[in-house]
């Protein structure tokens, strides 16, 4: 059990330094705190939405009063007669986006209501640079709509569904992608023990043992892990502390975010393995971790990058992660919902800790 | 303390301890190890002795499993280090230039982490880490982090994390680099209580402890084994001017005359003369000298040193 002596030693190296252990667990829950007190609070902005019914009907008229008028307590309507003077207003700042119902909306609504197939298409105009409120505004529309015409599928604005029932909060919303990006951030800070011992060259004196690769690597993981857990399950608490509410399996969605600190962790060994000192490795990892925590979407949905950017995020595990487990957060989904991120991850796990080892034992003996 | 090893084959008892053959390690176009041949028996201390940068780590790091080989290749009691690095890790003890500790992990856990990694049983670790900490003298500062410790001690403690598991095998490598005279001394006691027991490859850059500690030397220059034999044999080989000392009183001229036309070359200075030649013939010069009617106080050959005879295969000084 060499690896569970390396683990151990690990572990002490960890909580014994308490100026690492402060920044390994402060730094992420700083942006969880600040998070949180922003978007947390009683105090949940409201957006003024444009209406342009071009439907006319009692079913698109219904929409707009109960659904987008009533329902959804952050959205205040104004509506408008053409889309000129809506985008004007738009332009002003006076409005955060408008939408158009087309003519036969309500067509479309009743057909879907009976079990007939039905298209519904919203066209949403909004301002591109106030990128966190159009997010949040398409997201509650789409999910509004979507529970209006009672169905389960996703309406044209909106590829990816979010199905933000009737109460959500920013938080709810927000939560699951700081998560994400606190565990993500575990890339530079995992292969810190490692590198430390190469730098110093204890890692050296180590390699005149008969200690496996395997055993190197999952020595160095799994004191990471330990503290993975520890974060996710402060992350959790200050999530709900701040309102989050869990819809679906909390064991589910703890499962999800413990893959992906995994994931994190077996990114961490690979650059560990490669570079050569401290410094060395966490520039590099910054380096990466920064521009993929963007293109996963943990602050701000993926929806508006174009498709090379997001083709290129669904390769790494983040962007499964945070749809994952905002599925399991916001709309209560089970493991059959999320089923194939769920086991990207696993596979994307399996997967780099493989390399990881094979490239820690070609570096081992140069 | 016995270490196990499960060998696949019968261990004869005439294979070398450490044998290389044409060990060659090149970095970019840097020759750091030059061919080196060599062999070293079974319980035998055999030193390294070269200056910095000669190939005395790199040799080392090979040997430990820790550098591949650029060519030739080296044996570790019959085990090959190219093919068969964890066996050879199985049986080797190395404690590094470098005093290379876990920083945050008190000296008995440092013990205690060597050992378990070469799978000691639970008990026998801790009767011999107690054991050793007691040799080291660190029996005081056992729970203590390491990073509290001394450069001296922690010195010592690397060197016990080279012997916990009671290897076979052991390379020190610059083990008293950096001590004071007292606990260089105390390190040379505990090596010397080793010796015959344990084969032990040392490198080392001071003069004395190759002279004092090991069987046999090997000089080693630029990568390549310039001079191997014993201390005597190194001094007696490379030495061809003997030298003798004598302090004595009335000495007159007409016997420095006599003996200046007997030897190569003679100096006088307050009352000392010193004499040196190829061949000195101690009872001739002393019989010359007393039948002068000079008084003869003390009367010595001097010995080359270790450092005389590096100098001579070197040309170079090597700096302590």
């Amino acid at each position: 059990m060499r690896f569970w002596q390396l683990f151990t030693r690990s572990l002490k190296e960890t909580y014994r330094d308490p100026l690492a252990l402060g920044f390994l667990l402060a730094f992420p829950l700083m942006f969880m705190l600040l998070f949180g007190a922003a978007f947390g609070g009683d105090t949940a902005p409201s957006f003024t939405i444009g209406i342009i019914d071009n439907d006319q009907t009692e079913v698109s008229q219904g929409f707009v009063t109960d659904v987008l008028g009533e329902e959804i307590e952050t959205i205040e309507t104004t509506n408008f007669d053409d889309t000129d003077t809506a985008l004007e207003e738009l332009k002003l700042g006076n409005i955060s986006a408008y939408i158009v119902l087309p003519d036969g909306f309500g067509g479309q609504v009743l057909q879907i209501r009976q079990g007939e197939e039905g298209n519904i298409a919203l066209n949403i105009t909004f301002d591109e640079s106030d990128l966190f409120v159009s997010e949040q505004v398409i997201s509650i529309i789409n999910a509004a709509t979507r529970e209006f015409a009672r169905i389960e599928i996703p309406i044209t604005i909106n590829a990816n569904p979010i199905n933000i029932e009737t109460d959500i909060s920013q938080i709810d919303f927000i939560a699951p992608g700081i998560i994400i990006f606190g565990l993500l951030i575990m890339i530079p800070t995992s292969g810190r023990i490692m590198l430390r011992d190469k730098e110093n060259r204890f890692l050296n004196r180590m390699l005149t043992t008969p200690t496996k690769p395997w055993e190197f690597i999952a020595g160095y993981s799994l004191s990471m892990v330990v503290l993975a857990i520890a974060q996710i399950l402060i992350f959790i608490l200050l999530g709900w502390l701040f309102g989050m509410d869990i819809v679906g399996s909390i064991l589910l969605a703890f499962l999800i975010f413990l893959l992906t600190a995994i994931c994190s962790i077996g990114i961490g060994m690979v650059v560990a393995s490669l570079s050569k000192s401290e410094n060395q490795g966490e520039s590099l990892s910054w380096l990466f971790s920064m521009p993929l925590a963007i293109l996963s979407g943990v602050w701000f949905s993926s929806e508006f990058m174009p498709s090379y950017m997001r083709t290129f995020a669904d390769l790494f595990p983040f962007s499964h992660a945070v749809e994952a487990s905002r599925a399991v957060i916001t709309r209560g989904v089970g493991m059959e919902a999320i089923s194939g991120d769920f086991f990207f991850l696993v596979g994307w796990a399996a997967g780099i800790f493989i390399i990881g080892t094979i490239l820690f034992s070609r570096t081992m003996r140069s | 303390m016995v270490t196990k090893v499960t060998r696949s084959s019968v261990e004869p008892n005439d294979i070398p301890a450490i044998q290389t053959s044409n060990l060659t390690k090149l970095f970019g176009s840097l020759v750091a190890v030059d061919g080196i041949n060599l062999e070293i028996k079974k319980g035998e201390l055999f030193a390294f002795l070269g200056p910095n940068g000669a190939g005395k780590t790199t040799t080392i790091s090979m040997l430990s499993c820790l550098l591949k080989p650029t060519s030739g290749t080296a044996t570790i009691m019959g085990y090959d280090i190219n093919k068969e690095p964890y066996k050879i890790k199985q049986i080797i003890g190395v404690s590094p230039q470098e005093t290379t500790l876990s920083e945050h992990l008190n000296s008995m856990e440092n013990l205690a982490l060597v050992g378990y990694l070469h799978s000691i049983e639970p008990n026998k670790l801790k009767a011999w880490s107690k054991l050793m900490l007691e040799t080291m003298g660190l029996t005081d500062r056992a729970k203590d982090q390491v990073r509290k410790l001394s450069g001296g001690m922690k010195r010592r403690l690397s060197i016990a994390m080279a012997l916990i598991h009671n290897p076979q095998i052991i390379f020190l490598d610059e083990p008293t680099l950096g001590l004071d005279p007292q606990a260089r001394r105390a390190v040379w006691d505990y090596i010397s209580r080793l010796k015959g027991d344990k084969t032990i490859l040392l490198t080392t850059h001071y003069m004395e402890e190759a002279d004092i500690l090991a069987d046999r030397i090997g000089i080693i220059d630029e990568g390549r084994i310039a001079a191997l034999g014993t201390s005597l044999e190194l001094k007696a080989d490379t030495i061809e001017t003997h030298t003798m000392v004598v302090y004595a009183w009335n000495l007159t001229q007409k016997v420095i005359m006599e003996l200046r036309n007997r030897y190569e070359k003679i100096e006088i200075s307050n009352g000392t003369m010193t004499l040196s030649d190829k061949k000195l013939d101690f009872k001739d010069i002393i019989d010359r000298l007393h039948a002068a009617g000079t008084v003869v106080r003390s009367a010595y050959i001097k010995e080359p040193t270790l450092e005389d005879a590096f100098l001579k295969i070197t040309g170079k000084e090597l700096r302590t």
